[in-house]
């Protein structure tokens, strides 16, 4: 019984993500700043629903950051999928919102109190793994007038609109001409 | 026994404390003043070092990754990141006019505060002020990454 019980204080007093893991990972290595691979399982839930109790339909609808809260009721905030050109995670797992799903990833960041996560791999319950790459399929639907070469981002609407209006360092066209003139 | 007893009091004490750090703690209301910035970049080091990946060096790639659905946060002055959860009453994750036109920018918030297993998140109230871009590191880094100015628009 006190063995028990010494056990189960050790693993409560265990590290944030020494928890969380479970099970060998599959995820890729990206070699960033205290990669660390994991797979877990966890339940998709919207992170302001979940931290403040202000909970959108639909975990947001793609509005809002999408999270994983663990079996050990921790969340854990997920910035980004497992594609390469700046897409974030919520619409590989707004279609398991409030579902239990295995996860794999890495965690990464340090000195910080706890690591971000990148979703890699999801497989819903009874289900088969996916890769995580729902991003650029969502955005072409969404921008279906966006349709041409190269990639999303040099073609979305919002992005060129932002760029046009106030240069590719945020401090006008002017601040460009000069700066390409001198570092090209 | 006794030594025993005593072991399992400060396991205890640790377990408790652990617990207590991975709770939700009370909202705070606050005012956070920094820079709009991407949160992916800074912590994973993808793009280079956490100097290089905030200010006008990386503007275009922090609007990239705000349209992108990447959580966007606050770098307040102290060091501290906050990670927005709502801005003035919309989701962030959408790359929405308001969230990508503020990339960069060193803002004043007004905001409740919440924490959560060692994450700060912010829901913004109101943006009280609003600077500009106010770190001009381009001139340092030139933009991160270096393709955020594509061939075409450096006449190459």
């Amino acid at each position: 019984m006190l063995k028990k019980l010494l056990l189960g204080l050790a693993v409560a007093s265990l590290p944030f993500h020494a928890v969380a893991a479970d099970g060998e990972s599959k995820a890729k290595s990206w070699g960033l700043v205290g990669e660390k691979a994991a797979t877990f399982e966890a339940k998709v839930v919207d992170i302001l629903c979940e931290v403040a109790g202000k909970c959108a339909d639909a975990c947001g609808a793609g509005a809002y950051q999408l999270g994983l809260l663990t079996t050990d009721g921790k969340v854990i905030p997920v910035n980004k999928n497992s594609q390469t050109s700046f897409n974030g995670g919520v619409e590989d797992l707004l279609p398991f919102c409030g579902q239990t799903v295995q996860v794999d990833g890495l965690f990464v960041g340090e000195g910080i109190p706890a690591q971000l996560y990148q979703v890699q791999l999801i497989k819903p319950e009874g289900g088969e793994w996916a890769k995580t790459n729902l991003h650029t399929k969502k955005w072409k639907e969404k921008f279906p007038e966006a349709e041409g070469k190269g990639p999303w981002f040099r073609r979305d609407p919002r992005i060129l609109a932002q760029t046009e209006k106030n240069g590719f360092f945020g401090l006008g066209k002017e601040e460009d001409a000069r700066f390409i003139k001198e570092w090209y | 026994m006794k030594s025993l007893l005593s072991a399992v009091a400060a396991v205890a004490i640790t377990a408790l404390g652990s617990l207590s750090a991975h709770a939700a703690s009370e909202p705070q209301r606050v005012t956070v003043t920094g820079e709009v910035m991407d949160t992916w970049c800074y912590y994973s080091g993808v793009m280079g070092g956490q100097d290089a990946v905030v200010g006008s060096a990386h503007h275009t790639c922090a609007i990239w990754c705000a349209a992108g659905g990447i959580p966007v946060g606050i770098l307040a002055d102290d060091g501290q990141v906050y990670m927005v959860l709502e801005l003035e009453g919309s989701g962030p994750a959408d790359g929405s006019e308001t969230i990508l036109s503020i990339q960069s920018d060193r803002i004043t918030a007004d905001a409740m505060l919440y924490e959560r297993d060692g994450f700060k998140y912010l829901v913004v109230e109101k943006v009280t002020a609003n600077e500009g871009i106010t770190n001009l590191n381009h001139n340092d880094f030139g933009p991160i990454p270096g393709f955020a100015i594509p061939k075409s628009a450096r006449g190459g």
